[in-house]
């Protein structure tokens, strides 16, 4: 017997509520009146939080161009209007023909910024705190989060590339096991391969539910690669990776893996199994199949009556 | 001692008519369904003959039931190794030719049909493939089919029969048949139960009816190999098995099940027995020649003040034992000794008794009797009768040992394949008819009815008891249902007081108005 949801039991939990929802009022009213003060600061500290955690993967203030453009004064060229829309759903408004949207997307390889799921005051404080960043001048924002690219830091890495071949042929093979889950991420987050696919002689049908990445380094540049794999903009990956986020060595490896995946692609031939593939299948379920007939072969597979049906008129 | 409760039958095989009633209401109860046209949890089949499905008894072909490993037992076909090994192949289940492909017919065609130079005929069509076929059996397609090479003479309980006694059986003027009206029998040791991989059987604790959990089974059909009684089908449409579940519904109201309610020849009884399980493994592995014997021991005394002690001590409720000191099955089986297990050599220890068929017995008198040409009547070949119960003892008896349907057979039947098992209760049976004979017709001395009843051990009063409870027995005599106490199966999984001081109705969407 199920338990049944009886009259008296709810009148008893509604007048509860009632009274619950009084004293939350009257608390809440106290509260607000307390905290108005603080809700401008309270804003911008929000803006800084919501911008590092999602735009910085693809866009700096002040930092330079990543994967999308440089906010720095973009309210000089953009109204606030235009940007809300924009962050709310770039789409959209591409789709729906604004000559100004229009052009960015292009400028940017086409690149589909993801629609953001902020509320309108989340997308308020942020461009607020874009205009408050952009304000500071020459120096860097974004800091305060390890996401935030410092192109300091991204110039010394850059660096770190072009010294010693054979840190970078290392880097190189890590970052390319990595990809294809031979090695296991730290942190327990799905290998790349699971989703994208690279053509790259090592690499053996990847994944298709996600872009492709051979050319992945010139679309984006190395600082696009490297933001994003930091922190995704893209809600799909931003759950795959929810608390497994990647170390900043893994990062490097398959940063690494991906520049030389898109170098070296026009030399790269996949070995292509084809009919080989499937014929290895064909044999391999012969030879499963001939096991099976040994190890099944006392299996009944004649009715008892079999001769009596074998007599039996037939009208067809 | 561990003292359970089992609902349990008996089957008084003289009395089936093989009307098939029995099989309908079951039909059309329970599986009158897509997936389950083709079972028949209640089935009569005709002796000598193959049965449903074909040779079941043959464990050879199907491997049903339990076998002997040393000094426990194995199940023959499945089991942890075995079960294991063929869990993807099932090496032994019957097919559904083996059942039969079950059909309907076209009737819309015989009334739908437009004006044509021919008449319309009712094609049949399989209720599996939709498509018309050619029959090709049916679930009782040699009913009265004694004799056939095809089916009698198949029969795998002609084992250990010489041939010239089967030859015997099948001579035209000879031949005889009787029916066996089959269902699950709710074993003690189910075979189905140990089979099942995924534990989805389970025998019921307050009545012992074997149950198959429709939502845990994962269409192994290990059970459906696994009974050697074949009473355990799987359904193709929605990919569960099924068996008869003794009508638990109906039982649980205080009904008989639907067969038993509907037996024309009222062949069937139902009651309450208490058995001791601790015994259940070593009557199970018993050696062939015990196993009738040890299983009979099994079920107690219900009036035994220790055997009350110990079911209390169980669980097992005051109306539970009442009822079973009511039961017309504990009679039948324990207090008579008339009633015998079906092939208790399989080792399932059975819970539905037989009382044997004594009726192809008179005939066989002709063996003895010289000059059985005058008393043939040439026309309508019946036998003039003024002699057949004419019973000096030793022809009496003699008429046992050579009936029509040989000893031999019927204890492949019931006795665990020992003559000496059926023997005592044939000519119990066969004496009841004797005093009865005496007690309404007369023509028999007193003398010779007390030395028949002396030798089976009845006396008079017995052999009315029995004779009521096989001829004039009421509804209420023959079923002696237990009270079902669903209220404490309720209260062992959840706390009753709660729902108390409540409004005592559900109301299905909630209040919307008021505080
Ligand atoms: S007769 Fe019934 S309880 Fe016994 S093994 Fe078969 S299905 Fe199970
Ligand atoms: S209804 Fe009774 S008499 Fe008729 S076939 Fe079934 S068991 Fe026999």
């Amino acid at each position: 017997m199920k338990k049944q949801n009886f009259q008296l039991i709810g009148r008893n939990n509604n007048k509860g509520l009632n009274f619950c929802a009084l004293f939350f009022i009257v608390v809440s009213v106290l509260i607000i009146g307390n905290s108005v003060c603080y809700a401008a600061e309270a804003d911008q500290h929000e803006g800084a939080q919501y911008f590092n955690q999602v735009c910085s993967a693809c866009h700096t203030i002040n930092g330079g161009r990543l994967v999308g453009p440089d906010l720095v004064n973009v309210q000089e060229r953009r109204s606030d209007e235009w940007l809300g829309q924009f962050i709310k759903s770039s789409q959209t408004l591409i789709q729906s023909g604004d000559p100004q949207a229009v052009a960015v997307f292009e400028e940017f390889n086409s690149m589909v910024m993801p629609d953001a799921p902020f509320t309108d005051e989340q997308i308020t404080a942020i461009i607020g705190y874009i205009e408050v960043a952009s304000g500071g001048g020459e120096e860097t924002v974004g800091d305060g989060s390890e996401d935030a690219v410092d192109p300091e830091v991204l110039s010394e890495e850059a660096a770190l590339i072009e010294t010693g071949a054979a840190s970078i042929e290392k880097d190189i093979i890590l970052g390319q096991n990595l990809f294809q889950g031979k090695i296991r991420l730290q942190n327990g987050g799905p290998s790349c391969i699971s989703c994208h696919h690279v053509k790259n002689d090592a690499v053996i049908g990847g994944g298709i539910l996600a872009r492709e990445l051979t050319t992945v380094f010139s679309r984006m540049g190395e600082p696009g690669v490297r933001a994003i794999l930091g922190s995704s903009p893209f809600p799909v990956m931003q759950q795959a990776y929810l608390n497994k986020s990647l170390t900043d060595e893994e990062i490097f490896a398959i940063v690494s893996f991906l520049e030389q995946a898109d170098r070296d692609h026009m030399f790269q031939q996949p070995r292509d199994y084809g009919v080989k593939l499937a014929g290895t299948g064909v044999v391999g379920l012969m030879v499963l199949l001939g096991v099976y007939s040994v190890l099944w072969r006392n299996r009944k597979t004649k009715p008892v009556n079999k001769s009596i049906f074998d007599r039996q008129g037939k009208s067809q | 001692m561990d003292v359970r409760s089992q609902v349990s039958m008996v089957f008084h095989l003289d009395k089936c008519i093989g009307c098939h009633t029995c099989s309908i209401a079951c039909k059309n109860i329970w599986t009158d369904r897509k997936g389950a046209e083709y079972m028949w949890w209640n089935n009569v089949e005709t002796k000598p003959g193959t049965g449903y499905p074909g040779k079941w008894e043959n464990q050879d072909i199907y491997k049903g039931g339990w076998e002997k490993d040393g000094d426990s037992i194995a199940l023959k076909g499945a089991g942890k190794k075995k079960g294991l090994l063929n869990i993807f192949h099932n090496p032994n289940m019957p097919m559904i030719d083996d059942y039969y492909e079950p059909f309907t017919y076209k009737y819309l065609d015989l009334i739908e049909s437009p004006a044509s130079d021919d008449q319309p005929t009712a094609r049949p069509v399989s209720l599996i493939t939709g498509k018309p076929i050619d029959i090709k059996m049916g679930p009782n397609w040699d009913d009265d089919l004694s004799g056939t090479p095809d089916y009698a003479r198949n029969d795998p309980n002609l084992e250990g029969l010489t041939p010239a006694e089967q030859d015997a059986m099948f001579q035209l003027e000879k031949m005889a048949f009787f029916y066996l009206p089959r269902i699950c029998n709710h074993c003690l040791n189910p075979a189905c139960v140990a089979a099942c991989p995924s534990g989805a059987i389970y025998k019921r604790g307050e009545d012992g009816v074997v149950l198959i959990n429709q939502d845990v089974c994962r269409a192994w059909r290990m059970c459906v190999t696994a009974c050697p009684y074949k009473k355990s089908y799987y359904n193709w449409n929605n990919g569960k098995s099924e068996k008869c579940i003794l009508c638990y519904p109906r039982i649980e109201a205080g009904f008989a099940p639907a067969c038993m309610h509907s037996c024309v020849g009222r062949i069937r009884y139902l009651g309450v027995i208490l058995y001791d399980a601790d015994q259940i493994e070593s009557a199970a592995s018993a050696d062939e020649s015990e196993l009738v014997d040890k299983q009979l021991d099994m079920l107690l005394d219900p009036y035994d003040p220790e055997v009350i002690k110990a079911a209390k001590a169980n669980g097992v409720s005051d109306s539970t034992i009442n009822a079973a000191q009511g039961s017309p099955t504990y009679k039948f089986v324990k207090k008579w000794g008339l009633a015998l297990p079906l092939h208790a050599e399989y080792r399932t220890l059975p819970m539905l008794f037989y009382v044997p068929p004594l009726l192809p017995v008179m005939a066989s008198v002709t063996e003895v009797s010289k000059d059985q040409n005058d008393n043939l009547n040439p026309i309508a070949k019946q036998w003039t009768d003024s002699w057949l119960y004419d019973t000096s003892t030793e022809e009496l008896w003699g008429t046992i040992d050579q009936a029509r349907l040989p000893l031999k057979y019927m204890a492949n039947m019931f006795g665990a394949g020992d003559e000496s098992k059926i023997k005592g209760q044939l000519q119990k049976l066969m004496a009841v008819r004797i005093y009865r004979r005496w007690k309404t017709v007369g023509d028999i001395s007193e003398e010779k009815v007390n030395e028949v009843l002396k030798d089976t051990n009845l006396t008079a009063e017995l052999a009315d008891e029995i004779y009521n409870l096989t001829s004039l027995a009421k509804f209420d005599d023959r079923f002696n249902v237990p009270p079902a106490h669903r209220e404490q199966a309720i209260e062992m999984l959840e706390f009753a007081g709660d729902e108390k001081g409540s409004t005592g109705f559900g109301i299905k969407e909630k209040v919307q108005r008021g505080l």
